[in-house]
């Protein structure tokens, strides 16, 4: 790059130095009769040459110029033909020259001006070559060391793009030709796995219809693995695609089935020893597989391994945690949620979707102690407690909700309104009341919210208050809606008779049955 | 030695060529690994996925389809409709028809039993004059909200669904869409799965239904479409969605989500001042802003992305519908650039300053300006007989084998993944277009990309001044639109 | 004997029903998906189909639509993974249908409603 930069430079200052005419022009005086001696002709300059007036007369006719003696010494005519200077030049006499242009006499100085112009003009174009060496080219050029003066930078550059080049290609076509490669091959394992466990597929079908139909829960139970070589012969029993496949077929069909077939399916599972493949899958270092293992563990209630299962429901992969945590909910016999209570990793959305319709599967059976949650350190474990009460409707929980309300962050005391609006806490209105004077703006539009059905008296004032000091139209309209549900007169007075035609415009929002549910 | 400056500058645009082509290959190598790995974690993640429990779970957010329409009077009923039955608990779908000429709201109004609400409509983003919100008094059609207003463009109708949408989310669509009936709960899982950070957006892919069978919402049977150009839009649509996209989803720097198939969190957008209306390119300003509003708000956020096909629209075979689009694109990507280039290499704005950006602007702006220079450049290069020109042959011939390598990829990719194209036929001329296409169609790309650019300077469309000065924050849009309002 | 229509892309669960109707002395014609179903409907003339809401090509909506036209007297079993309360599913009742049973399901459960339908 160095290089490059300052062959810029260099290249430029010889450049612009060429460029001027009148550096071409030599300076030195005997270069400067060569350089004329080269021309031949220069359009419209013509010279006399001027020998010394010692010069004796034999001399002069030696030298055919057709000299006439003046004072000034032997002068000839005005001539044109600079190459006579050569023959006067071999003759070793001393001369000088005056110069013509257009026939008017001039100085050197406005000849080498004269030409310069010529050039700029482009009427003149110097010859700059040297008349041709009288010794041989071959024996000069040897001579000369070498010395590679401007091609070099040229092949030099040249070569290292072609290294480039040829590096990049070469880089190219490898991975580009690993890569192909590799996905014609992934590509056609996975056609021959998918024909595979087609084939399989359809093989287990029936030996399994039968088993479920004709064998009854306790023999399943008390057969042995080799019992079942005429169903799923044991030499494909231990190749891992087909167990995939039969893991896969027994989990989808459990889920789609009901009553004793469930049972049946559980007892297959077991006495084919697919529970260790399972749970053997949770131990394994990649997360895709341990998730795998933990779903079967989940779906098939394998809960000999729960302990395992508790490890991982601390996780850092999330997938792995929140499967670890579905199962352990679903397996867990004392329905102890202490697990979910110390977690340390915020909760999602998804698993928070996960964990609750597992947890209102269990909760049908027994009662699970939900107010665990509201201690944990994790903000978000205790939300999802709050949410909890109120889409399970526990009723049983409104007094604990009450007394952690008061300290609760913001966006506990948001759930905790949802909460009392959902099961019509009616007792809490004081609370709800407290949530309208707050300063965080999602708070009081909740407590607006919880306030249409649950307010009272105070509400009304409260919210009229609010009313007044709010620019925010939707704000206004909550307002409104909540007032309308809470007292109709306030509601008319609020809205009648005003020159606001925003009011008048909320007013039939909220009176129009279309957008009730909007 | 006269022309030694006139060899000076070709070595030096040589050189810089060398290095662009360099980076050229590379970015796209890396490209192709970033995606691999997303594909491959996706697909994992998708075994073991329950997508029926979102559909009834009261945990799920609420989602407001926000579909605007122009003179779709043919097809709106069976679009609503279907958009209507989509496989999700809570949700709404707004119709905004933008000042259509034809009967496309006599339409919506006899079908679904509309009738003009008292809907208080407030505009919190200012848009043009809402004529009237209809709703219908018939429960089975209690999630249907059909704007009317006066006509604004796409992004004014997005606008004013902005501001009358309830949910938590919103999902722009075009409304000539084919949505699969599960595709609300696939989209919003990324909304969900975060724990830490903001999902603020999540961009899906786009099919090309050309020439494919449909029923219920989902292309039952896949058919390469018969003309070229439908043909090499299949090939650039698995380049863009499944390579492209799928690895800036991989470094979080997506920076453009589908117009015609998208889901935003409705608080950011209607912070950010909503769609800007005054450029070609709404879709991917949009999101660029609101990736800028999070950086400058220091909130840590994510753009999602789902690889799943959901969504399928029929792509124009006409090569000058398709020009016009191409030329709406550059011009699009164009002014975003422009109007956000304080984020440009600025490190607060995390990969999206730093990463996304740059490309954008080297890859996709100026690609067709690099491409033709490149091009002039080894035309002189033959002219003068310079002996490098071979190395530039050389470069454009990797340039073309490159853009097979890609297009392969992606399309092995797809049959892996996904694998529709069944038919060994399809598969051929597939291979066929990615062999022919970087020689024909490719150059007339490149042109309409310059002309984009030609469109740009004259100053057509677009709102020359505001876009030349540029945002100077994020929320410079929305102070825009309250100023006009007032 | 009578004849049944089974509609229904799962494999296992399929050739499970099957098997248990067959038990029972029915003959039982087994389609993986809508378009074949429609096929059959119209070729077979059934005396009773079992079919899915959901499944590949056609809804069972469309199926139900269908079957409904052509043979009005045929009665339909619906065999759904959906909740009651879902919207299709109170459009198949509305269209009709003699029975629905929800999966989780249990095949001996679906026999008796079969011999009911039937009687």
């Amino acid at each position: 790059m160095k290089k490059t930069l300052l062959s810029i430079l260099l290249g430029f200052c010889i450049s612009i130095g060429k460029l001027s005419a009148q550096d071409i022009l030599p300076k030195d005086s005997s270069e400067w009769i060569n350089f004329l001696q080269i021309q031949n002709q220069i359009p419209g300059l013509g010279y006399q040459l001027v020998f010394p007036p010692s010069l004796d007369s034999l001399e002069v006719q030696t030298l055919k110029l057709d000299l006439t003696k003046s004072d000034s010494g032997w002068v000839s005519g005005i001539r044109e033909d600079f190459s006579l200077l050569a023959q006067v030049e071999s003759d070793r006499v001393n001369f000088k020259l005056l110069y013509f242009i257009f026939s008017s006499q001039n100085s050197e100085e406005a000849v080498r001006e004269y030409i310069s112009n010529l050039m700029r003009n482009g009427d003149f174009d110097p010859v700059t070559q040297k008349v041709k060496p009288k010794e041989d080219l071959v024996a000069l050029a040897v001579k000369s060391p070498y010395a590679p003066v401007f091609g070099n930078r040229y092949t030099f550059t040249a070569d290292l793009k072609l290294f480039v080049v040829t590096l990049i290609i070469g880089f190219f076509f490898i991975t580009a030709l690993l890569m192909i490669i590799s996905m014609l091959i992934l590509k056609a394992r996975k056609n021959r796995r998918e024909i595979l466990k087609k084939e399989y597929e359809e093989m287990i079908v029936d030996p399994l219809t039968n088993l479920l139909f004709e064998k009854e829960l306790e023999e399943l139970s008390k057969m042995k693995k080799a019992d079942y070589d005429p169903f799923f012969p044991l030499n494909y029993l231990s190749k891992p695609l087909y167990q995939d496949v039969l893991i896969h077929s027994i989990i989808g069909l459990n889920k789609k089935m009901k009553g004793e077939f469930k049972e049946k399916l559980k007892a297959i599972y077991h006495q084919l020893g697919l529970d260790k493949v399972s749970a053997a899958k949770i131990r394994k270092s990649k997360w895709h597989i341990v998730s795998e293992g933990l779903v079967e563990i989940n779906e098939m209630d394998l809960v000999e391994c729960l302990q395992d299962v508790k490890k991982l429901s601390d996780s850092s992969n999330f997938h792995v945690r929140s499967l670890a945590v579905s199962a352990l909910l679903n397996l867990s016999e004392k329905s102890d949620l202490s697990f979910l209570r110390d977690q340390t990793y915020p909760l999602s959305d998804w698993q928070q979707m996960n964990y609750l319709r597992i947890i209102k599967f269990v909760s049908a059976q027994k009662q699970l102690k939900i107010e665990m949650l509201f201690d944990s350190k994790n903000k978000s474990i205790r939300i999802f407690g709050i949410k909890l009460v109120r889409i399970l409707g526990r009723v049983d929980l409104l007094e604990r909700l009450a007394s952690i309300a008061s300290q609760a962050s913001t966006e506990e005391k948001i759930e905790i309104l949802k909460a009392y609006q959902e099961i019509g806490a009616h007792m809490e209105v004081d609370f709800i009341n407290q949530c309208l004077q707050e300063e965080d703006l999602e708070l009081v539009e909740q407590a607006i919210e919880t306030a249409k059905s649950l307010g009272d008296e105070n509400s009304v004032i409260l919210l009229s208050e609010l009313f007044q000091n709010t620019d925010d139209f939707s704000t206004q309209l909550l307002i409104l809606k909540s007032i309308y549900e809470l007292d109709k007169g306030k509601f008319d007075e609020m809205t009648l008779n005003k020159e606001d035609s925003s009011r008048l415009k909320i007013r039939n929002h909220v009176l129009d049955p279309k957008l009730v549910y909007v | 030695m006269y022309s030694f400056l006139f060899y000076l500058i070709l070595e030096v645009v040589g050189w810089m060529f060398l290095i662009l082509s360099f980076l050229v290959i590379s970015v796209n190598m890396v490209m192709m690994i970033l995606s691999s790995l997303e594909m491959r974690d996706y697909l994992r993640k998708n075994q073991f996925a329950d997508y029926g429990d979102i559909i009834t779970s009261p945990i799920a957010p609420g989602v407001s389809i926000l579909a605007p329409a122009f003179n779709e009077g043919q097809t709106i009923v069976q679009n609503v409709k279907s958009l209507l039955s989509l496989h999700y608990g809570k949700f709404e779908v707004i119709v905004i028809n933008d000042g259509s000429k034809d009967d496309t709201l006599e339409k919506l109004i006899t079908s679904f039993e509309l009738e003009k609400s008292d809907f208080a409509y407030h505009p919190d983003i200012d848009t043009q004059a809402v004529r009237g919100v209809y709703k219908s008094p018939n429960r089975s059609y209690r999630r249907l909200i059909v704007i009317d207003k006066e006509n604004g463009g796409k992004a004014d109708a997005l606008n004013t669904g902005i501001n009358v949408a309830n949910m938590e989310l919103l999902a722009c669509i075009d409304v000539d869409c084919i949505l699969s009936s599960d595709s609300i709960s696939r989209m919003v899982r990324p909304f969900m799965e975060e724990t830490n950070k903001k999902v603020i957006a999540v961009g899906g892919v786009i099919g090309i239904a050309n020439n494919c069978d449909v029923q219920d919402g989902t292309v039952t049977t896949y058919r390469v479409p018969d003309t070229t150009l439908g043909r090499f839009q299949v090939i650039e649509y698995f380049r863009a969605f499944l390579m492209g996209r799928m690895a800036w989803a991989r470094v979080n720097g997506l920076m453009l989500i589908s117009g015609a198939f998208g889901f935003f969190r409705t608080d950011i957008v209607r912070k950010v001042g909503g769609y800007f209306p005054k450029t070609v390119g709404e879709d991917m300003e949009l999101i660029v802003r609101m990736r800028r509003f999070m950086c400058e708000e220091k909130i840590p956020y994510k753009v999602g992305y789902v690889p799943d096909p959901l969504c399928w629209t029929e792509v124009p075979e006409n090569k000058d519908v398709l020009a016009r689009q191409r030329n709406r694109w550059m011009r699009g990507t164009i002014e975003t650039l422009q109007l956000h280039r304080k984020i440009k290499l600025n490190p607060k704005y995390g990969i999206i300053g730093t990463v996304t950006y740059p490309f954008w602007s080297l890859f996709e702006k100026n690609a067709p300006i690099l491409e033709i220079t490149g091009l002039i450049y080894t035309s002189i290069l033959i002219f003068v007989g310079d002996f490098s020109a071979v190395y530039f042959i050389a470069l454009l011939i990797m340039m073309y084998l490159l853009s097979l390598l890609v297009s392969s990829f992606s399309v092995l990719y797809e049959q892996i993944a996904f694998n529709h194209y069944k038919d060994k036929k399809d598969l051929r001329k597939l291979i066929w277009m990615i062999l022919t296409e970087p020689l024909w169609m490719h150059p007339m790309v490149v042109w309409w990309g310059l002309k984009g650019h030609w469109d740009f300077i004259k100053g057509k469309g677009g709102w020359g001044s505001m876009i030349r000065k540029g945002f100077k924050t994020a929320e410079d849009k929305r102070n825009l639109s309250t100023q006009s309002t007032s | 004997m009578k004849k049944i229509l089974i509609i229904e892309d799962d494999l296992l669960i399929s050739s499970l029903v099957q098997f248990r109707l067959k038990k029972d002395g029915y003959e039982t014609h087994l389609v993986k998906d809508g378009n074949e179903g429609i096929k059959a409907i119209d070729t077979l003339n059934p005396d009773l189909i079992i079919t899915d809401v959901m499944m590949p090509f056609r809804s069972g909506i469309e199926i139900i639509h269908h079957a409904k036209k052509s043979q009005p007297h045929t009665p339909i079993i619906v065999l759904s993974s959906l909740g009651e309360e879902e919207q299709v599913v109170l459009e198949a009742f509305n269209l009709g249908v003699a029975d629905f049973v929800p999966k989780p399901f249990n095949p001996n459960e679906l026999a008796i409603r079969v011999k009911r339908a039937l009687s």
